[in-house]
Order: structure tokens, then C-alpha cells, then sequence
């Protein structure tokens, strides 16, 4: 493993269910992710692109097969440590936003931040740079449900970038936009990518969300079928994209 | 399928989230129809007439203030329960309902609520009156035959007070429902606008809450002879404002600013609770003034009873100051007595003193029954050698005079300094007013003037001199033995033996239980109060968590922000509670014109700071399992 990967996967298996009625979901599965990429893993329903996320965020624990995250077999750490590592070195972009209604948007964006013990000024600050980038300036004093939810998805964007992670986890992050927000959050996401800002995970099953990305795994019954690489332009990616999907015939929604 | 079916399904459904209103609004029908009981039964006829009136009058006032509690507890409780129905009901719109038909079902359903509660409240009450009543004898020390009878008419009051107040409430709630906007019933559960309150509203509110708290205070403890009662009446009404608006206004104000101050907020994990707590405020305010006013109300009650307690034990000690009063037909008959006493008893103190009693014809006296008695200054002097009183008087002027009077269980009269009486055309001011019982038991019905021993000299010409002689036994409870001997004298013109068992205020003793038992109550009440709200509220919380847990926050700093959120929760009701008891102990202590009740104050609130710290243990534990 060279300096330059960020996420390493080695021959995850995940089984579900107990003897004689097991469900294979991933069958030795291996992704290498480097440092600034952005990756979109496309895939039909059950194909086990949940299961992967789950895997990658913590939540879950693999059957077989490693995980190194910035070097670290997480596969195998306790409780604690799988928390800081999740609070330190990997940042989540949810479909359904998940900012706390409690709370502005301002407060939304600073609090992973602020709950790691960093000066109040450096939050502000952070948050200043990151809404500003995000186009939110205007928005920051608002409440997330005075957010329309691209303006909402966008601050959880902010929220995930905050912290410095070495990955950005993105779990359908378009999926409950319109194509204009959409859009907007994506170029956003090229944005802080081409920036060199955050190396970016996306799982998604639009093939307009995809073609945003480098490069685009396709997850087919539970192992990488196929790789798709940018090209030259986007649109001759999801061009690519849309053949390919067309060419496994299934259903990716 | 027809209104009421619909209702009586819905309610079935939903047994389980009714079950806490219905135990409360339960509990408090048991104790309602217990006191009720108490007087309608006529057990505690056997304690006499007069002790019997007395009790039954505390009672009836008891009997009020929960009465009072329970319209509360309705209202808060329709309350909570409107918001949550409204949702879940008003999705009927959509079948074509109307709002009138859908108040209906609503009304139909919390009436259900209402007469389950009023059947398990009667029926336990009916099998709990025994024990309630020997509990209540118990804890007054009042020897009473108890036997089990629970009257109708017991009944029927307690059924006519729950109903009264439990339908005003549902009607209330009926034209709630019938005057809102279907946009209103469909998204009455999105309580999550709106968190942030506007400033300028705040602070007025704020404001005129701390004005409001201010002067309540102030006249609740201010001193002002007969207007105390009006005084208290109106500051009450004040602190409970005063509470509503600090609650309403001056602590999300507080909060609000806090949040805004974002170098404030960054910090560890405020930037978490302070915002939660923000948002609970606005929702939960109401509550938190309940729960503070029952608590001030129930410190209060336990003040009272011990106030009571107090000053009826004062009086008993007062009372008994001479075990025999004698008078004599003339002076110097005092060693006679104590020798004819000391056949059986020895005599721990003695004391002698004329009575000067003026005819009316020779006054400005106003009383028909109660003429002037002139004491002379010396007299009273030594008395307070010869027994060990007290004596901090100076010799009054001329036209001076000392009054001597007795101790009230409860007066709204100040003392009568700087009155005037006129003897013999002459008129002699009052320039103190002592309660210490030099004349012990003779001292409880009348009042006497002290004169400088010149001036009594002068006076005593007028009237008729009685002359007594006091003897404090040393075995009081003896007292029986001496009776015949004393009586046997020539010389004795009548005897006033002072039994100390005999008890007249022994109704005090059960006041100062009920008393005990109505803060047991309260607290109760004011704490499951607050624990069922955050129950409720940890389950909206759930969601919140989980999100945090799933962006990377780890366990720790959330058990942290939620203790410190539960924290201030529970604090802020108790430290507004504390401070506010400390004005209304202060005013029944002035009312009662009791000694300082502080010991009580800080008792009480000492008994609800522990129940409120195992409420808030029991709250952290439950949202903190939720983090999991």
C-alpha cells in the first residue's frame, strides 16, 4: 500500500442470516481508492451497495476480507477507536440530509467540529470558508426546515468536509433532489475534489450522479463487474454509463 | 361504522400511551374522594363538635386546593393530548370528515380517557379510605374508631368536580379542532418550525416577568397588618405570571443569547444542548411552569402545616405556664396554698398577683364582656423573678401602658401599639404589646394593661382586685391529686386546673398531617409531571441521535451534552422553585406570625431535590439508552 491510498479493500465477503440459509451479499470484493479520487459505485438493487457503505462507515463488520483506511485494519478495532475513526478521518453526505432541526444551519455545519474540542474561532472560521464556497453565505442564520433541500444537502456537505476528513462517504446524495439541485451539489462535489479538498466515495444509482465522478465502479451481485473512467467530456461518460447499464440490463434504481 | 366505535377502537389502540394520564388523573381522583370522604362520612365526629368543624373546614379548604391541582393537571394533560390527536385524527379530513365530526370523535375519545380515570379513581379510592384514614390518624396522633363507610355523597362530589373540569377541557379541545385549518390538523405535529422566538418578545416578556416576580415578592413578605391577606392573594397571582413569563421569556432569552454568541456555543458540547434545549423550551415552557408552581405550592402547603404546628404547640406551652391558677378572696394567701399543695405534689414554681378589674362605667371600653384589668408593673416584675420568664420591660410613663396579650393560632391584626384606653377620664397609650404568659392560662382570654405601680395605685380604687396564685407543678400529670385539698380551703374562690394531656387544638395536629400528605402529592405530581414530558420528548430525540451517531459523533460527547441538557432541565424548574419558596415560606411565617419557618423551607425543598434527583437518574438513563 503506497502513501497515496486513502482505502484500501481486500476480499470482503459479508454473509447474512444464519447456516443453511445464508445470503452471499459481497463475494471478495477489492477497491483500491487514492488519494483526491472520486468514485461512484453504481449498482442494481441488491447488489450489495448498502452492505459496502455500511462496511466502509463502521457500521458494520465483514464477514471476511480487510478494510485499511490511512492504514489501519478498522475491520478489527473496538468500539471506541471505530468511533474516533469515524469522527476523525471519514465525513458522510446522507440521501435524506440529516442536519439536526434544532439547530441553524451555521450551528449544523460547526458541530462535528466544535464537539472535537477545536476554538470556537477556528470553527467560525471554517464554517465561513465552507459556506462560502457552498453558495449558503445568506443562508447560515436559517433553520433547515427554512432550506429548500438542496440548499440542506449542500450543508451537509459542508458538515462532512468540516473535520478534514480522508474520505467523503456519499450515500445517494442526489436522490432526494430535483435535477437543478442536483446539479448544483454535484458541481459542488467536483469542485472540492478538483481542489484537492476531499477524496470522494459516492454510491448512487443515477447515471447523471455518476458521470460526475472519475471513475465508476459497477457493483453487480456482490463483485466489481466492470470500471468506467472518465474520459474527455462528462457527457460522453454518462453516454458510456448509460450503455453500460443498458448492456447489464438490469434494473439500478 | 358510527362515531362512537371508531372512538372506542382508537382508544383500545391506544390503551398503552393513555395508560400515564390515566394513573395520574387517577391518583388524583383517590385523594380528592378520600378528603371528601373524610368530612361526608362523619368519622371525625367522634373527635367533638368543635374539634370536628374545624377539621372539616381545613379540609374542605385541602379538599379546594387539590380540586385546583386537578384542574391543572386536565388542562396540561387535554393539552399535551390535543397536539398529539390533532395528527393522528386529522388525517380523517381526507376521508371526507369534517372538522365538526372529527371534534366529535375527539371528544368522544378523551371523554372515554375521563371516565376510565374517574372509575379506577372512585373504585380505589372506596378501597383505599381506610387505610387513607388511618394513615391521617396515625400521623396526627388522634385516637379515632375507624371503621370503613364511604358515602354517596362523597361520590357524587368528587364525580361532579372531575366531570366539570375534564369537560371544560374537552370542549375546549372540541373548539380547537372544529376552528382549525385542515393545513393545521394534518401538520400539527411539525412542532420543529419555528424554534427561534423574536428577540423584542423575549425581553418584554422577560422583562415584565422579572417585574411581576419582583413585586410579588415584595408584597408577599411586605408587612401590612390586615391588607396581608389581600397582599398575598394578589402576589400570588403575580409569582405564578412572574413564573409563566421567566419560563415564556426570560430563559430562552438567556438561552437565545447564548446561542448567538457562537465563541460561547463552540465549546465542547454546547453547541449540541443549548440549541436542544432552546427548542424544548419553546415547546415545554408551559410545563415548566406547572411543575414549578406545584412545587412552590406544595413547599407552601408543608410550611402552612408546620406553621400551624407551631403555633398550636406554642399556645399549648403557653397555656400550660401554672398547672393550678387559684383565686383568692384576698392577699397573702400564697404559702396556705402551696402548703395545701405540697400534701401531695411539689411545686416547682409559684407566683401571686392583684387583678384590678374596672367597671365599663369608668372607661371607654367598646367590649361588653370583656372589661379593662389593670396589672401594676412590680407585680408583673417579680413574676418573671419568681417563675423564670422573661423580662425585658421598662416602667411605663403616667400615661403610659404596657398591653399583655395571648398568642393567635392565626391573626391578620397588627399589634396595638399607640392605641389609647381611657380610665377614670384619663387616657393612657400603649407603648408595647408582650405575649410572654406571666398569668398563664388567664392571660388566654383577655387582654391586660400595665401601669406604673403609682397609676395602678390610683386605678385599683375604681375597680374590684381579684387575687391570684399560680403553682407549676413539677409532675403536672398529677394534678388530679392536689384538687381536693386546694378546694377544701375557705379562702379558695374558684380553681383553674391545666391538664397537660388535654389537647383543644389537636384539629391543628391533623391539619399539619394533611398538610404533609397534600406536599407528598405535589411533589409527586410535579416531578412525574416533568419525568413524563422528557419521557415523551426522548422518544422524538431517538431519531436526532441516531443521526448524530451516524455522522461520527461519538457515544461519549452525546451521554455528555444529554446529561448536561437533562441537567439544566431539571435545574432551572428547582432553582426558580427554591427562590420563589423562600418569599412564600417567609409570608406564611408573617401571616401565622410564626417563628422562622426557614428549617421547614429548606427541609422541603431539600425532600423535592431528592426526588427530582432520582427522576433526573432515571431520565439520563433512558435517553442515554436511546444514543445505543
Amino acid at each position: 500500500m503506497d502513501e497515496n491510498t486513502v482505502l484500501e479493500i481486500k476480499n470482503l465477503v459479508k454473509d447474512y442470516g444464519t447456516k443453511g440459509f445464508k445470503t452471499n451479499v459481497l463475494k471478495g470484493l477489492n477497491l483500491k481508492v487514492n488519494r483526491n479520487d472520486f468514485i461512484a459505485i453504481m449498482g442494481p438493487s441488491g447488489s450489495g451497495k448498502t452492505t459496502l457503505l455500511n462496511i466502509l462507515s463502521t457500521i458494520d463488520k465483514p464477514t471476511q476480507g480487510s478494510v485499511i483506511l490511512d492504514g489501519k485494519e478498522i475491520t478489527r478495532l473496538k468500539n471506541k477507536e471505530l468511533s474516533k475513526i469515524r469522527k476523525d478521518k471519514i465525513g458522510f453526505i446522507f440521501q435524506d440530509y440529516n442536519l439536526l432541526d434544532t439547530m441553524t444551519l451555521q450551528d449544523n455545519i460547526a458541530l462535528p467540529l466544535s464537539l472535537n474540542g477545536i476554538s470556537s474561532k477556528n470553527c467560525i472560521e471554517k464554517t465561513n470558508q465552507l459556506a462560502n464556497m457552498f453558495g449558503l453565505k445568506e443562508h447560515l442564520r436559517k433553520y433547515p426546515y427554512q432550506l429548500s433541500g438542496g440548499q440542506k444537502q449542500r450543508g451537509a456537505t459542508c458538515r462532512a468536509l468540516i473535520t478534514n476528513p480522508e474520505i467523503i462517504f456519499a450515500d445517494e446524495p442526489t436522490g432526494a433532489l430535483d435535477s437543478k439541485s442536483s446539479h448544483d451539489l454535484l458541481e459542488c462535489l467536483k469542485m472540492v475534489n478538483d481542489n484537492g479538498q476531499a477524496t470522494i466515495l459516492m454510491v448512487t444509482h443515477d447515471a447523471f450522479s455518476a458521470s460526475y465522478a472519475k471513475e465508476v465502479y459497477i457493483l453487480s451481485d456482490g463483485a466489481i463487474k466492470c470500471k468506467l473512467s472518465k474520459g474527455q467530456s462528462r457527457k460522453e461518460f454518462y453516454d458510456r454509463i448509460i450503455d453500460m447499464q443498458a448492456s447489464m440490463g438490469s434494473d439500478f434504481s | 361504522m358510527s362515531m362512537f366505535k371508531l372512538a372506542v377502537q382508537n382508544f383500545k389502540s391506544s390503551f398503552k400511551s393513555y395508560l400515564s394520564l390515566i394513573i395520574s388523573l387517577s391518583f388524583t381522583t383517590i385523594i380528592l374522594s378520600n378528603f371528601i370522604n373524610l368530612v361526608s362520612s362523619g368519622i371525625l365526629d367522634q373527635l367533638g363538635e368543635s374539634q370536628a368543624k374545624n377539621i372539616e373546614i381545613s379540609i374542605q379548604v385541602l379538599s379546594f386546593v387539590i380540586a385546583c391541582f386537578m384542574l391543572f393537571f386536565v388542562w396540561y394533560a387535554t393539552n399535551v393530548f390535543l397536539t398529539k390527536r390533532k395528527k393522528e385524527i386529522g388525517t380523517y379530513i381526507f376521508m371526507g370528515l369534517s372538522n365538526q365530526k372529527i371534534g366529535k370523535l375527539y371528544m368522544i375519545e378523551t371523554m372515554l380517557i375521563g371516565i376510565v380515570s374517574l372509575i379506577f379513581g372512585i373504585g380505589f379510592g372506596i378501597l383505599t379510605s381506610q387505610l387513607f384514614t388511618m394513615i391521617l390518624m396515625k400521623l396526627s396522633n388522634l385516637a379515632i374508631q375507624i371503621h370503613f363507610k364511604f358515602t354517596l355523597a362523597s361520590i357524587g362530589i368528587t364525580c361532579l368536580i372531575f366531570m366539570v373540569i375534564y369537560l371544560i377541557f374537552v370542549i375546549k379541545g372540541y373548539v380547537n379542532i372544529v376552528r382549525s385549518s385542515v393545513l393545521e390538523m394534518v401538520s400539527a405535529n411539525r412542532q420543529n418550525e419555528y424554534v427561534r422566538q423574536k428577540n423584542g418578545v423575549l425581553l418584554i416578556k422577560a422583562i415584565s416577568g422579572i417585574i411581576l416576580l419582583g413585586t410579588g415578592f415584595y408584597l408577599a413578605t411586605k408587612e401590612a397588618g390586615m391588607e396581608v391577606m389581600g397582599n398575598i392573594l394578589i402576589a400570588m397571582v403575580m409569582v405564578i405570571a412572574g413564573i409563566y413569563l421567566l419560563f415564556g421569556g426570560f430563559i430562552p432569552f438567556v438561552l437565545q443569547t447564548l446561542a448567538k454568541n457562537k465563541s460561547f456555543l463552540y465549546k465542547k458540547e454546547r453547541n449540541l444542548w443549548i440549541n436542544n434545549m432552546i427548542f424544548r423550551m419553546k415547546k415545554n415552557y408551559r410545563t415548566y411552569t406547572m411543575v414549578c408552581v406545584l412545587m412552590l405550592c406544595s413547599v407552601t402547603a408543608l410550611g402552612f402545616g408546620f406553621a400551624m404546628k407551631n403555633r398550636s404547640d406554642n399556645i399549648n406551652h403557653f397555656e400550660n405556664t401554672y398547672t393550678y391558677q387559684i383565686m383568692g378572696d384576698g392577699a397573702g394567701y400564697r404559702d396556705e396554698f402551696a402548703s395545701l399543695i405540697q400534701k401531695e405534689n411539689e411545686i416547682e414554681y409559684s407566683s401571686e398577683i392583684e387583678i384590678s378589674v374596672i367597671p365599663d362605667i369608668f372607661t371607654d371600653n367598646a367590649y361588653v364582656n370583656t372589661p379593662y384589668a389593670v396589672l401594676s408593673f412590680s407585680q408583673i416584675k417579680q413574676i418573671a423573678e419568681d417563675t423564670g420568664l422573661e423580662f425585658e420591660l421598662t416602667e411605663p410613663e403616667e400615661n403610659e401602658y404596657i398591653e399583655l396579650g395571648h398568642l393567635y393560632l392565626m391573626s391578620l391584626a397588627g399589634d396595638n401599639v399607640g392605641t389609647t384606653n381611657e380610665i377614670n377620664k384619663k387616657v393612657y397609650t400603649s407603648v408595647a404589646y408582650v405575649t410572654i404568659p406571666y398569668l398563664g392560662y388567664f392571660q388566654e382570654d383577655m387582654e391586660y394593661m400595665i401601669v406604673n405601680d403609682k397609676v395602678y395605685q390610683e386605678i385599683c380604687q375604681l375597680g374590684q382586685t381579684m387575687y391570684l396564685y399560680n403553682y407549676k407543678l413539677k409532675n403536672p400529670e398529677n394534678l388530679e391529686l392536689s384538687v381536693e385539698d386546694i378546694r377544701s380551703d375557705p379562702h379558695c374562690g374558684g380553681l383553674v386546673k391545666i391538664d397537660p394531656d388535654r389537647n383543644e387544638n389537636s384539629w391543628i395536629n391533623i391539619l399539619f398531617s394533611v398538610s404533609f400528605f397534600v406536599f407528598m402529592v405535589f411533589v409527586l405530581a410535579s416531578g412525574s409531571i416533568l419525568f413524563m414530558k422528557i419521557y415523551n420528548d426522548a422518544f422524538e430525540e431517538k431519531e436526532r441521535y441516531h443521526v448524530l451517531s451516524k455522522i461520527g459523533i461519538d457515544k461519549r460527547s452525546l451521554n455528555r451534552a444529554i446529561a448536561n441538557e437533562l441537567r439544566v432541565a431539571y435545574i432551572i424548574p428547582l432553582l426558580v422553585m427554591t427562590i420563589a419558596s423562600f418569599f412564600s415560606i417567609k409570608a406564611i411565617a408573617n401571616l401565622m406570625q410564626s417563628a422562622s419557618l426557614l428549617s421547614v423551607n429548606i427541609l422541603s425543598v431539600a425532600i423535592i431535590y431528592i426526588f427530582f434527583l432520582i427522576c433526573y437518574f432515571f431520565s439520563k438513563a433512558m435517553y442515554q439508552k436511546n444514543v445505543e
